[in-house]
C-alpha cells in the first residue's frame, strides 16, 4: 500500500530558520517542498557567500569521492553527525585533495610499471627466440639488423618480406623467422649498411611493425638493452608491491576521516539546498513539506520540545494540495516487500492510486511457475535462490532478488506436480510421476485455455482496480472501466454457451447484456472505449505465451533426456543430457522472468497502474541509499 | 497431401510471425540500446519494449499447434 501523507507548514522567525533546518536534518522524516508563495513572502535565495560555500564544497566532495575511489575504498559509512564547524569543512576539503592526488599519483605508477613490464615481456619473446643470433649482433660491423613482429597466422607475409628484400636489395640479406609463444611471428633481417635506406623505405610502405629498440633503455642494438630491461624486470615487481603498500598505508591512515568528511559535506550541501526551498518576510520563515502522517506527530514534539512557542506547525487540510504532488513511500508486509522491487523498475505510482505490489506478490510467481512447470527445476531454483539469500546483505538487490525466487520456486514445483514433470519426463521415466492435472507435452488445448482464464482472471481483476482507483477522482473513467469489464464477463460467458460449457440458455442473456452495454460503453467513453475493448480482448489472448513457453520449456526438457538414448555411449548421452538441461534452465530463469513481468507491466498495469509517483526523499542526513 | 499442406500452414503460421518479431526487433533493438547508452535508467523500458513483438510468434506458434492439432483429431 502507499502510505498516508501529512503536508505541515512550519513557522518561526526567521533567524531561527538554520536551526530548525538543522533539527529537521536530525530527524530526516520531512520531505521538503517549496512553500504556496502570498503577496510579502518571498523564496530565500542563497547569499553570494553562501552560492560560493556550496560551489566549494561540491567541489571537495567530488575530490573525497574520487580520493576514495582511487584507494578502493568506495563502500562505508559514518554514522550521522551535527553538520560539522566551517572549520572542520575546511580541513576536510585540504585533506581530501591532497589525498586524491596522492592516490592518484600512486595510481598512474602501478599503471606506468604495469605498461613498462607489459612491454619488456614483448621484447622478452622476441630476445629469447633469436637469442643466439642477436648475441653474435656485435660480429656484423657494417649490418644494419631490423627486428620484425607479424600478426599470427601471417604466414604468407614472411614470402612476401623475403621476395621483397631480394628484388631491393638482391642476395646481400639474411632472415630468420621464429614462431612466439603469441602466435606471432619474430623475424629478424640483417642487410648491410648501404642497403638500409632502400629497405625502411620498403617496411615502411609494407606497414611492417617494426619493434624499435625503446630509448630509455639506452643503446642502438636490442641485445645491449634487453640485458637492462631484464634487470628493470626484476626490479618492476618490487616497485609495484612498493606502490600498492603506499596506497594501502593512505587508505589506512584517511579511510575514517574521508568518510566522515563525506557525510559532512554531504549534509551541508543538503542543508544549503535546503534554504531556497523556504519562504521569507523580512522576520519570519516559513517551510513546508509532507511527512509520513504515523510521523507527524512526533516532529510536531520535536520541534516544540526545541523550540518552544516560538515555532509553530501546522497541519494543511487536503483541500489545500494537489495529491499529484505528495511523495509515494510503499509499505507492504515483509513477505511482500522484496516484490516493490519489480514495482520499483517502473515509474512509482502517483499518490493516492492503487500499489499493485500485493497483485504482483501473487501473480508473477504463479504465471512463472507455471511456465517453467519442473519440479526438479524448481528445486534447482529454490538451492539458487538460498545460496544467493545467504551471500547477500539485507535490503540490497541481490537479497530482495532472492528472496523472489523462493515463491518462484515454491510455485515452479507445485506446477511440477501438477504437469506430473520431474526434469521433463524423467521423474514418469524413473518413479512413475503421474500429473495431477495434465501432461502438457499431450494436454495442448487445457494448458491454453488455462492460460486463457488465467488472463481473463488477471484483466477483470485489473479492470476492477481502475475502478477502485477511480471511484472518487474520476468517476466517469471508473463507470467506464466498470462497463468493459461487464463486457468481458458477458462475451466469456457467451463464448462458454457457445461451445456447450455453460447452458445453453445463458448465450441469449449474455448477447442482450452486451448489445446493452455497448451503447453505454460509447457513451462513456467515446469511439474509444470499443477500441479498447478490442485491445483488452488482445491483451487476454497475450497470456497464451504461458502455454507456449511452458509447452517450449518441457519440449526441451525431453530433448534432453532422450539424449541418454540416442548417442551410442551412455556416458556421452548423460553428459549431452545434462549440458541440455542446463541450458534449458537458464533459458528458464531468463525468458518466463522476462514475459511474466511483461504480463504485470502490459496487460495488468496498462488496466489501471497511474505512474509519475513522486520518490520520497526525507530531509535528512547523507546515507549511501540517498545517492 | 492433406499432410503437406497441414504441415507447411503450421510451418508457415509461426515462420512469418518469427520473421517479423525479428524483423521488429532488429529495428527496436538498436532504438533502445542507444537510447540506454544516454539514459540507462530506460532498463525496464528496453525489457518491455524488446518482448512486445515476441507475442506475434507466441501467437504464431499457438496457431501451429491448433493447425496440427486440429488435423490430427
Amino acid at each position: 500500500m502507499i502510505i498516508e501523507m501529512s503536508k505541515v507548514r512550519i513557522l518561526g522567525p526567521r533567524d531561527r530558520l538554520p536551526d530548525v533546518l538543522r533539527t529537521l536534518q536530525d530527524l530526516g522524516t520531512l520531505h521538503l517542498a517549496p512553500p504556496t508563495l502570498v503577496e510579502a513572502l518571498a523564496t530565500r535565495e542563497l547569499s553570494p557567500a553562501e552560492a560560493r560555500e556550496r560551489r566549494h564544497l561540491a567541489s571537495a566532495l567530488e575530490d573525497v569521492e574520487r580520493a576514495l575511489a582511487e584507494l578502493g575504498l568506495p563502500g562505508g559509512q559514518s554514522a550521522a553527525a551535527p553538520i560539522p564547524p566551517k572549520a572542520d569543512l575546511a580541513r576536510w576539503a585540504r585533506l581530501a585533495w591532497r589525498v586524491r592526488r596522492a592516490a592518484e599519483g600512486l595510481r598512474a605508477r602501478e599503471i606506468a610499471l604495469d605498461d613498462e613490464r607489459a612491454l619488456i615481456l614483448k621484447y622478452q619473446g622476441f630476445f629469447s627466440a633469436f637469442r643466439m643470433m642477436l648475441e653474435n649482433e656485435a660480429q656484423w660491423p657494417n649490418a644494419t639488423v631490423y627486428h620484425v613482429l607479424l600478426k599470427s597466422g601471417d604466414t604468407e607475409s614472411v614470402h612476401k618480406l623475403r621476395t621483397s628484400l631480394a628484388a631491393v636489395v638482391g642476395p646481400e640479406f639474411q632472415l630468420y623467422t621464429q614462431q612466439l609463444s603469441t602466435g606471432e611471428t619474430a623475424v629478424l633481417v640483417v642487410i648491410s649498411a648501404q642497403a638500409a635506406g632502400r629497405v625502411e623505405r620498403l617496411l615502411a610502405e609494407a606497414r611492417v611493425q617494426e619493434i624499435p629498440v625503446p630509448a630509455a633503455y639506452g643503446g642502438k642494438s636490442l641485445t645491449d638493452a634487453i640485458p637492462k630491461m631484464l634487470a628493470r624486470l626484476g626490479e618492476i615487481p618490487r616497485e609495484l608491491e612498493g606502490a600498492r603498500r603506499d596506497r594501502e598505508a593512505l587508505a589506512r591512515a584517511n579511510a575514517p576521516e574521508l568518510r566522515k568528511a563525506r557525510a559532512g559535506l554531504h549534509d551541508r550541501i543538503q542543508e544549503l539546498g535546503a534554504l531556497p526551498l523556504s519562504g521569507v518576510t523580512p522576520r519570519a520563515f516559513v517551510l513546508e513539506g509532507w511527512v509520513p502522517a504515523d510521523a507527524r506527530g512526533t516532529l510536531e514534539t520535536r520541534l516544540h520540545t526545541a523550540f518552544g512557542d516560538d515555532v509553530v506547525v501546522s497541519e494543511l487540510s487536503k483541500e489545500e494540495w494537489e495529491s499529484e504532488n505528495a511523495p509515494v513511500v510503499l509499505s507492504n508486509p515483509r513477505l511482500l516487500r522484496p516484490f516493490e522491487t519489480v514495482i520499483r523498475l517502473m515509474p512509482l505510482p502517483r499518490y493516492g492510486t492503487i500499489d499493485p505490489t500485493p497483485f504482483v506478490a501473487v501473480f508473477f510467481p504463479a504465471f512463472f511457475g507455471l511456465m517453467v512447470g519442473d519440479v526438479g527445476y524448481g528445486l534447482v531454483l529454490a538451492a539458487l535462490g538460498l545460496v544467493l539469500h545467504a551471500r547477500s546483505k539485507p535490503g540490497t538487490l541481490l537479497r530482495n532478488v532472492a528472496e523472489i525466487m523462493g515463491p518462484c520456486a515454491l510455485f515452479s514445483i507445485i506446477a511440477g506436480f501438477l504437469y506430473g514433470e520431474f526434469f521433463g519426463d524423467l521423474g514418469k521415466r524413473l518413479f512413475k510421476l503421474a500429473p495431477l492435472a495434465f501432461n502438457r507435452e499431450e494436454a495442448l488445448v487445457p494448458f491454453l485455455l488455462l492460460a486463457i482464464a488465467l488472463g481473463t482472471v488477471h484483466i477483470l481483476l485489473g479492470l476492477g482496480l481502475a475502478v477502485a482507483s477511480n471511484l472518487r477522482r474520476h468517476p466517469r473513467r471508473a463507470l467506464g472501466s466498470g462497463v468493459s469489464a461487464v463486457m468481458l464477463v458477458l462475451i466469456v460467458l457467451a463464448l462458454l454457451a457457445a461451445v456447450h460449457v455453460l447452458p445453453k440458455g445463458f448465450f441469449t442473456p449474455a448477447a442482450i447484456g452486451l448489445l446493452v452495454a455497448f451503447p453505454c460503453l460509447i457513451a462513456l467513453e467515446g469511439i474509444v472505449g470499443p477500441i479498447e475493448l478490442l485491445s483488452t480482448i488482445g491483451n487476454i489472448l497475450s497470456y497464451a505465451r504461458i502455454m507456449a513457453l511452458g509447452v517450449a520449456s518441457v519440449m526441451l526438457a525431453v530433448v534432453a533426456n532422450r539424449m541418454v538414448g540416442a548417442v551410442g555411449s551412455v556416458a556421452v548421452g548423460v553428459v549431452f543430457a545434462l549440458l541440455f538441461h542446463f541450458v534449458n534452465f537458464a533459458i528458464a530463469l531468463f525468458t518466463p522472468t522476462i514475459h511474466a513481468l511483461r504480463l504485470q507491466y502490459v496487460e495488468f498495469f496498462g488496466k489501471f497502474y497511474s505512474p509519475g509517483g513522486v520518490r520520497y526523499q526525507p530531509f535528512g542526513h547523507w546515507t549511501r541509499d540517498a545517492t | 497431401m492433406n499432410i503437406v499442406v497441414t504441415a507447411l500452414a503450421a510451418a508457415l503460421a509461426i515462420a512469418i510471425p518469427a520473421l517479423a518479431t525479428a524483423w521488429a526487433q532488429s529495428r527496436i533493438g538498436p532504438a533502445i540500446a542507444a537510447s540506454m547508452a544516454e539514459k540507462p535508467e530506460l532498463s525496464t523500458t528496453a525489457v518491455l519494449m524488446i518482448a512486445i513483438p515476441e507475442t506475434m510468434v507466441i501467437l504464431g506458434f499457438v496457431v501451429a499447434v491448433l493447425i496440427l492439432l486440429g488435423k490430427t483429431a
